[in-house]
């Protein structure tokens, strides 16, 4: 009787969790979207920055003319003379989702403008990645972490940056979609099955569709199996949560047309193969294990393992041959930086001289994940003890991305998420640790008597708490493969560790506790640390990470000031320019031409064609004679210039200037960056040398910019301009906003 | 008469330029001969030597001289980093006489030297150098060694000879070409290694199957990855790519040292492990708690750890924050009602 009323008394306190799970969850998924949507409230509903801003063109290509034309899209808006192929050169997971999900709603009646839908994509998809980080949290240290970690998630500032309503880029999207591979794989390890392992392809191929990351995937999967057989934890679980994504994933992520042949002839993918093999070689080895005897195996090892190294070799010498024919050794420039980070600072300057791939600071960090950087130590410490394979994973994750992290900023977005989870998991167990302090030393006090361990009421709470945790473990037992009859014994035996833990645990658990005083103080520490946790985030999302760069806003003492000076521009070249009029600018406003303005562009953001820069920077590095004869031949009738030394908005084209010259110099050996410094100075004030002054580039910013203020005063550079009174030979002025 | 003065002042006009450009190339021989005798091309001024290649020639004379001001005695001082600079001015020589060997009318252009101040004392005064490192060069037109010579500023030396490299091609016009670098290992070595590590499989293959490395300790892996971890919020990658010392001295008093750098974007290398140290700390004080803590008897000890560990994680997430304002101007404010303030 009694046992049948606990039972039932365990049903509905799991039910019961199990429904406050899910509106945490949704709360959860509600807060994601939510904290997002400052950029919509402050400014308005606008796709931001410059990416996204092709992102949306062409989504809106896909919804107007379908799947089949945007596959085959020629682009002869951009690039021009030479165009671009828009189909095989994008990852298309991004546009496709935004377009898949803009069809639904028009289906269903609900008439957003394609717009819209862009902008909401990256909440939704952080929300989504929210719960996928329970389910993977969940996977490795039970339901309590994976709360916490999905919580920590929704609002990690690093993840905000990168989608905020209106960022429409890939990164918004492919973060989910990592999660839930690694959720899948973990899945799938667990269980055996092989139909999580078909949805770990699915997802991988998803992956592959959404962000170039996906390689850190395909290298860190194969790094954990190799690291599971190494330390004598093969099992057919783990075969089977491999061998298929491999196979499986390598052909679906080869239909890809920007992948397409590079799945398998690139070496980042190579570490997989690599691995494939070798886990084959362990299967055989264990399987002949298990049909020889002792004495016959030994013969046979000997035997497989001459063999295998034979192959191996072959193998292996195969590899090399083929990677050490391609000159880059097969590796992009991004991944060597990786892998030696001194090496896009010493030969890629185009790499090199992007913002996001400097390698961050320590305030960074605090930046970027704040209080979590505090507590990923536990979380590591925590999937040690004990470790299993799925927590195994973690670490590896948390390690190789850390490190990741470190040489390039931008990568503190595949850091964060790791971050979450062991932070997630270190919070949850704290918070474990110290409320069970509290509770049964409070209850110690309440006068349920001094009662010694074993009876009395304090027994009662110790068998209810208990109850749960035998729950789980059974929980957690349906869950592995009760399909085959030989598993049965195993289960059996795992089913009788499960009990001797528990009832370890049982008399364990009971002892397990701090002083309450300190527990309490603890508590609130940790408490206190998530409200600055959550203000901070609240604070990042809102004032840091919403500006949408396209509209400015700047404050004053006479209040704000907002500058649309950018959509000004490229309406006033929309209508006012003939439909085939070619406009030539630095290549970061090349999308936002093509998207905003609807005119052709010389160079744009996707930097494929290294010496088109470098004409156009040529161009706008020489005099104005030159410049002319350069932009007469590519029939450029419009040149776009970005200054902002009137407003003092200091990322303007004179600010970029140098790396015009630079890129430029590299193609064409007559641009010299010496002839544009003074004494290695880069300056614009009288003691510019003559070539800078002179250039095309100065003078079209600085282009009747005396008459603003009489003298001339550039409020970026804070100096007075060195040559104020010039005239225009070969341009002439035609817009100013 | 007049004819005949005119055609003496021409005549000795011709004589003293003859003479003239005769001596330079002269000392050019001189010089390039020195150089053929000195270690990786970098001749070894004295006062002697100075006076006859810079102070007593006419200027414009044919070459520049780039000096390496150095002094023996502080080679021992390793924040000056004298041996390395010195090191990396010999790679930029030798790779300037390797780049020019084809070019002999540039690589007559443009020497190497070093002075050392025990020997040279008078010289190093002649340049008015009181602290090191120092390296100056020396162009065609200087007539005072003190003003018209250029000196290395301190970021020329930061990225180490190719910056060197940069400046002397700037300020020269000579180009200097691709610095050779000595490889890490010779090939003597690399075979060597390859051996071992071929000898060495085996043995690893066979430990590897019973299952009783290192890897197998998870102690190792435990600590690898705090490591990890430590290594890189405190930001060494930062430090490693930019080559940013560990701290620097004082520009206002120079005994003082700068530990802690203000402004957002850069980092000293004490700075970073103190910071990677202090967000370290405070997780592993919270793993000693929720997970070593717990299962010690003595409710003492327990109180005990738990006050100094709660002490220091609280003064460490301070300390974090703190420094963060102070570096970056960062402060969050929470979003309260405007009627609260």
């Amino acid at each position: 009787m009694a046992a049948a009323a606990k039972a039932g008394e365990a049903t509905l306190r799991h039910a019961f969790g199990n429904v406050l799970s899910f509106f945490i969850l949704l709360l959860i998924g509600v807060l994601a979207f939510s904290i997002r949507l400052f950029s919509v409230i402050k400014y308005e509903s606008v796709i931001h920055e410059f990416d996204p801003y092709f992102n949306y063109r062409v989504t809106q290509f896909l919804t107007k003319n379908g799947i089949y034309d945007f596959w085959n899209w020629f682009d002869d808006r951009t690039w021009y003379p030479l165009g671009r192929v828009i189909g095989g050169t994008v990852y298309p997971g991004l546009t496709l989702t935004a377009g898949t999900i803009w069809w639904l709603l028009n289906s269903l009646n609900i008439p957003l403008s394609v717009e819209t839908v862009c902008v909401f994509t990256a909440p939704i998809f952080s929300a989504f990645a929210s719960w996928a980080t329970y389910l993977l949290t969940k996977e490795v240290k039970g339901a309590g972490a994976g709360l916490t970690a999905a919580a920590l998630l929704a609002m990690v500032p690093s993840y905000i940056s990168r989608s905020v309503a209106g960022s429409y880029d890939n990164e918004a999207v492919a973060i989910f979609a990592l999660i839930i591979t690694f959720y899948l794989y973990i899945k799938t390890l667990n269980t055996g099955s092989l139909f999580y392992a078909t949805l770990n392809a699915i997802a991988y191929f998803y992956m592959v569709c959404s962000w170039g990351g996906y390689t850190f995937i395909i290298n860190l999967i194969p790094m954990h199996v190799l690291l599971c057989i190494v330390t004598g934890r093969y099992s057919s679980r783990l075969y089977i949560a491999y061998a298929p994504l491999v196979v499986l994933g390598t052909l679906l992520a080869a239909l890809v047309p920007v992948v397409g042949f590079n799945a398998v002839m690139t070496s980042e993918h190579f570490a997989s193969f690599l691995v494939f093999i070798i886990l084959h070689v362990v299967a055989l080895v264990y399987y002949i294990k298990g049909i020889l005897s002792p004495k016959m195996f030994k013969v046979a090892v000997t035997l497989v393992v001459s063999v295998g190294l034979v192959v191996c070799c072959a193998v292996i010498a195969i590899l090399v041959a083929l990677v050490a024919s391609s000159p880059t050794k097969g590796w992009s420039g991004r991944s060597l930086s990786l892998l030696d980070p001194t090496y896009a600072s010493k030969y890629i300057p185009i790499i090199a001289s992007v913002s996001e791939h400097q390698p961050p600071t320590w305030p960074s960090y605090f930046m970027d994940i704040n209080v979590l950087a505090f507590l990923v130590p536990a979380g590591i410490i925590a999937c040690f003890l004990p470790l299993s394979d799925a927590s195994s994973f973690v670490v590896l994750y948390i390690v190789t991305s850390v490190y990741f992290s470190g040489v390039m900023v931008r990568l503190m977005l595949v850091f964060a998420p790791a971050a979450c989870i062991m932070s997630g998991i270190a919070l949850s167990q704290a918070f474990d640790v110290f409320t069970r302090s509290i509770k049964f030393q409070l209850l110690r006090i309440l006068g349920f008597s001094e009662a010694d361990a074993g009876d009395g009421s304090s027994a009662n709470v110790v068998p209810e708490n208990d109850a749960v945790k035998v729950d789980k473990s059974e929980e957690t037992i349906k869950e592995r493969p009760s399909r085959k009859n030989k598993k049965k014994e195993k289960e059996q035996m795992e089913k009788a560790q499960a009990e001797k833990t528990s009832a370890k645990s049982k008399t364990e658990k009971r002892l397990l506790v701090l002083p309450m005083e300190l527990s309490v103080i603890g508590l609130l520490l940790l408490v206190f640390m998530g409200a600055f946790y959550v203000v901070h985030c609240v604070w990042a999302a809102a004032e840091a990470y919403s500006a949408p760069s396209i509209v400015l806003t700047s404050y004053t003492h006479e209040g704000l000031h907002v500058f649309d000076d950018f959509r000004e521009a490229y309406a006033w070249l929309r209508h006012n320019t003939e439909v085939d009029d070619k406009v030539a600018s630095w290549w970061d406003y090349g999308y936002q031409t093509t998207a905003m303005a609807n005119r052709t562009v010389i160079v744009d953001n996707n930097t494929w064609n290294n010496t088109h820069i470098a004409t156009v920077g040529t161009a706008m590095s020489s005099p104005e004679k030159a410049a002319w004869e350069i932009f007469n031949s590519l029939d450029v009738k419009y040149v776009l210039v970005v200054f902002g030394g009137l407003v003092g908005y200091p990322s303007d084209d004179i600010n970029k200037f140098l790396w015009m010259v630079r890129i430029g110099g590299g193609v064409f050996p007559h641009i010299k960056e010496p002839d544009y410094l003074r004494d290695g100075q880069y300056r614009i004030d009288s003691q510019a040398t003559p070539t800078m002054l002179n250039c095309l580039m100065y003078k079209l910013s600085y282009y009747r910019f005396v008459e603003t203020d009489g003298k001339g005063f550039d409020r970026v550079r804070r100096t007075e301009i060195g040559k104020k009174y010039f005239k225009l030979t070969h341009f002439e002025e035609v817009r100013q906003s | 008469m007049n004819h005949l003065i005119l055609y003496f002042a021409a005549i000795i006009i011709l004589l003293v330029s003859l003479s003239t450009s005769d001596s330079n190339s002269d000392l050019v021989s001189e010089l390039l001969n020195l150089q053929s005798q000195s270690e990786a091309g970098v001749i070894h001024l004295n006062d002697q030597l100075v006076s006859r290649f810079l102070t007593s020639t006419k200027t414009p004379r044919p070459y520049s001289i780039l000096i390496f001001f150095d002094a023996h005695q502080l080679h021992n001082k390793p924040e000056l980093h004298l041996q390395e600079l010195r090191n990396e001015f010999s790679l930029v020589a030798s790779s300037f006489i390797a780049n020019n060997v084809d070019n002999p009318s540039s690589r007559g252009k443009l020497f190497f030297c070093y002075l050392e101040f025990k020997e040279s004392q008078s010289s190093f005064a002649l340049f008015a150098v009181n602290s090191l490192p120092h390296i100056r060069l020396v162009g065609p037109d200087a007539k005072s060694l003190k003003d018209d010579s250029v000196q290395m500023e301190q970021g020329d030396f930061a990225r180490m000879a190719e910056s060197m490299a940069d400046f002397v091609q700037s300020r020269t016009k000579l180009t200097v070409g691709p610095i050779h670098h000595p490889p890490l290992l010779s090939k003597k070595q690399i075979g060597l290694i390859v051996v071992v590590i071929l000898i060495w499989i085996p043995f690893m293959a066979k430990k590897i199957f019973a299952g009783e490395t290192l890897l197998h300790d998870r102690k190792i892996w435990l600590l690898g990855s705090v490591f990890v971890y430590f290594f890189s919020v405190s930001g060494a990658m930062h430090n490693i790519i930019r080559k940013m010392p560990m701290f620097l001295a004082d520009r206002n008093d120079p005994n003082k040292l700068v530990f802690f750098y203000q402004g957002s974007g850069m980092q000293l290398g004490a700075e970073g492990f103190a910071v990677g140290f202090l967000y370290t700390i405070v997780g592993l004080l919270l793993a000693l708690m929720t997970h070593g803590l717990v299962r010690v008897k003595s409710v003492s000890i327990q109180r005990w750890v738990m006050i100094v560990s709660l002490l220091i994680s609280f003064w460490a997430v301070n300390k974090v924050i703190y420094l963060d304002n102070w570096k970056t101007g960062y402060g969050v404010h929470g979003f309260w009602p405007s009627s609260w303030n």
